[in-house]
């Protein structure tokens, strides 16, 4: 079993800090208006900072994967944990992809794709890029290894 | 080959009068526009002109084909298009004709393949005939198809190089000829919905969507209604204008569905060609469509318990070709409205294959964390109608009313929990679920695509988990997918390796058989029977009730071709 890098967190916990702060200067505009104290809007955003925090470092420590022989499984999620099995004969295409946060931290995802339709996507986050871009050379010749006419 | 010259009749019709529509609209409520009669039926003869020269254009434009390997379209005015579909990716082929296009002699075609978002050719409107010409065509070639590239295995399998072309375009004629007899054969009939079976769908089809859409309607018109209603204090008046709105809405709802109902299910008939089903309903508008059974990903049987009295049920078979906005439209195009229990079960059973097996069902523990679920919604919706009676000011809202519900929650826990369940079959993974409407689905294991094992915080308080099973299916795009909901983690963790395993394991036997059959036929001198062992193994690779009906085929056209190949061997 795989872990990830460990600096996904760092995206992680930018990510839910944006959304935080963002939620935080919604409730102070409304704190402005309603001519409340503002120490209302700067607790919910410390609050949801470190509730970020939280839960980036569980989801880290939750999330785990493994290319096996025929099929990739991985295993993730706080609250509720997902446990997802893709065969290799049902990868449709494989994308590796840097989001704008991911170039920050040097790190990159592989996104296997199928023809299901509520795993329809499958990605696996914080992969170094050539380990990402490995990754999916990899599963490439896994999935033509395994072979099927048609996958649907 | 071009569309019907009376589809430009019909689509500029379509057209100009739905912007005609617009127009006269706008120009009634446009009161500083005022336009007069001359002005508005100049600008509907404009408009009527413009399309008219659109659809000239679209209609010169609009040419579609059958070439070697693929159906290809090509269309537009402004923006044009050409689109190459591979006969062995069609997963549909729809026709439909409402009654004006009944009258015109007109008909759509719609093409599905399992990818993109929409109908991936469609087809408005050619004649009925080339209609029926484009389906039975296409099934022949997508046969043709199949064929062929069973043969590039076989011959890379073997290593045959002593094969020409020449022999083998002979081969492929000839094959295209014997497939053509083939597919006059005519098809068997799995399925037709009796004048009573139709009644009953029309009573038993009661649209949940119907009093909601109706309710809406009704309070928005409130400000308008309400001086008609009684302005009283008394709770015995305000009880029987509830009561008599209720029964109302009720009633009418039933009717709307019952009418609707017996329009799209009026003449359902279900028949089987060898390899593919095919349906015809509809009073009105009529559809008509095949579906090829290999691409068929899930069968549901659904009932409730009026049907489950009555030992009715419903069928829906699924494939991958509808998109999302399609699938809610009417759900599964091929689906049996109502059919009494053993006959639905029958014809499954034929299009699928699989043997029913007792379920395992959840924990029993798990009917009071139900209950608890239950009681917390009813708590909720008394709360929240109580704050609203407070706001309104108390006597307007009878909030109490939901807690009638505290009787039944226990019953529908208990009904919930014995009505989930999951099966292994031997081919087959079928799952059951549902309080009201009890929906049993069963899946193949070369069907299903990614394995999901799910467990949220509180049922990992209750120690259970969910395990879905994704298919490429179109209703499961709404969340529908097969799920063994709720069973003990440890099982959830068992069934998901299983499954995996039974998937794995059914394609390696699927491509072993085709293997296994392309190696005996595909020797040079049994070139000939090739076609005919074939036309076998893509049968049987698909389901065990199709073998007979391949073989029965064989029987007919290609005997000579099956003796003469035990001959040689």
């Amino acid at each position: 079993m795989n872990a990830l890098h460990p600096r996904i967190r760092i995206i992680w916990i930018l990510r839910s800090a944006i959304g935080a702060l963002l939620l935080g200067a919604a409730a102070t505009g409304v704190a402005l208006v309603l001519d409340e104290p503002l120490t209302i809007p700067a607790g919910l955003t410390v609050l949801f900072v470190v509730l970020g925090v939280i839960h980036a470092i569980f989801r880290y420590r939750n999330w785990r994967y493994v290319v096996g022989d025929d099929a990739i499984y991985l295993e993730r999620g706080v609250l509720t944990e997902i446990r997802t099995e893709v065969p290799l004969v049902r990868i449709q295409h494989v994308d590796s992809r840097r989001s704008a946060f991911e170039r920050l931290v040097g790190l990159a995802s592989t996104v296997v794709y199928t023809a299901g339709s509520r795993g329809a996507d499958v990605t696996i986050p914080g992969l170094t890029p050539d380990a990402a871009s490995d990754l999916r050379q990899r599963l490439k010749g896994l999935a033509i290894a395994a072979g099927e006419e048609d996958a649907v | 080959m071009k569309l019907a010259p009376a589809s430009i009749l019909y689509r500029v019709f379509q057209k100009a009068g739905r912007l005609a529509i617009t127009l006269v609209f706008l120009g009634s409520i446009g009161t500083q526009l005022s336009l007069g009669p001359p002005l508005l039926f100049g600008g509907v003869a404009v408009i009527i002109a413009v399309t008219l020269a659109y659809e000239l254009a679209y209609y010169r434009r609009f040419r579609y084909e059958f070439t070697e390997d693929t159906f290809d379209v090509s269309w537009g005015v402004f923006n044009r298009r050409e689109r190459e579909i591979p006969y062995d990716r069609m997963q549909n082929v729809d026709i439909s004709r409402n009654v004006i296009q009944r009258v015109l002699g007109l008909s759509a075609v719609n093409i599905e393949t399992a990818g993109g978002g929409s109908t991936e050719a469609s087809i408005n409107y050619v004649t009925s005939d080339a209609a029926d010409h484009i389906q039975s065509e296409i099934r022949t070639r997508k046969r043709a198809a199949g064929d062929d590239r069973a043969d590039g295995q076989a011959g890379s399998v073997v290593g045959d190089a002593e094969t020409t072309a020449g022999d083998e375009s002979a081969a492929g004629d000839e094959r295209v000829a014997s497939d053509r007899d083939a597919g006059e054969i005519e098809d068997e009939l799995l399925f037709e919905i009796a004048p009573s079976e139709l009644a009953l769908a029309g009573i038993l089809s009661f649209d949940p969507r119907v009093p909601g859409l109706l309710f809406a309607l009704f309070t928005g018109s409130v400000p308008f209604i309400s001086p008609i209603i009684p302005q009283t204090d008394s709770v015995a008046v305000l009880l029987i204008v509830g009561v008599i709105g209720f029964v109302g809405l009720i009633l009418i709802s039933w009717l709307v569905g019952a009418a609707s109902a017996v329009v799209n299910f009026w003449g359902f008939r279900l028949t089987r060609s060898p390899t593919e089903l095919r349906y015809e309903r509809g009073l009105l508008q009529q559809y008509s469509g095949t579906i090829p059974f290999d691409k068929i990903q899930t069968l549901t049987i659904t009932d409730n318990p009026l049907k489950r009295q009555a030992g009715y049920a419903t069928l829906a078979v699924e494939t991958a070709g509808y998109a999302p906005g399609q699938a809610t439209e009417r759900g599964s195009e091929a689906a049996v409205p109502i059919a009494s229990r053993d006959r639905i079960e029958r014809l499954a059973a034929e299009i699928d294959g699989c043997e029913m097996k007792p379920f395992d069902r959840p924990p029993k523990r798990i009917r009071r964390r139900y209950l608890a679920r239950y009681l917390l919604g009813l708590a909720a919706l008394t709360g929240v109608l109580y704050g609203v009676g407070q706001w309104l000011g108390v006597g307007m809202v009878s909030w109490y009313v939901p807690l009638v519900g505290v009787v039944l929650a226990p019953i529908a826990a208990h009904y919930k929990w014995l009505h989930r369940g999951y099966a292994l079959g031997e081919d087959h993974l079928i799952t059951r679920n549902g309080v009201w409407s009890r929906e049993t689905k069963r899946v193949a294991y070369h069907r299903i695509q990614t394995v999901i094992d799910t467990r949220t915080i509180f049922q990992r308080r209750w120690g259970v988990a969910t395990v879905i099973a994704d298919t490429a299916g179109s209703l499961s795009l709404l969340g529908n997918d097969a799920a063994a909901v709720d069973i003990e983690a440890d099982d959830a963790t068992t069934l998901r390796e299983e499954l995996r395993a039974r998937l794995q394991a059914a394609l390696a036997e699927r491509r072993a058989q085709r293997q296994r059959e392309n190696a005996s036929t595909a020797t040079p001198d049994a070139e000939a029977a090739a076609s005919a062992g074939d036309e076998i193994g893509e049968s049987t690779a698909d389901n065990e009730t199709e073998k007979s009906a391949a073989i029965d085929e064989i029987e007919t056209p290609g005997a000579n071709d099956e003796t003469e190949n035990t001959e040689h061997e």
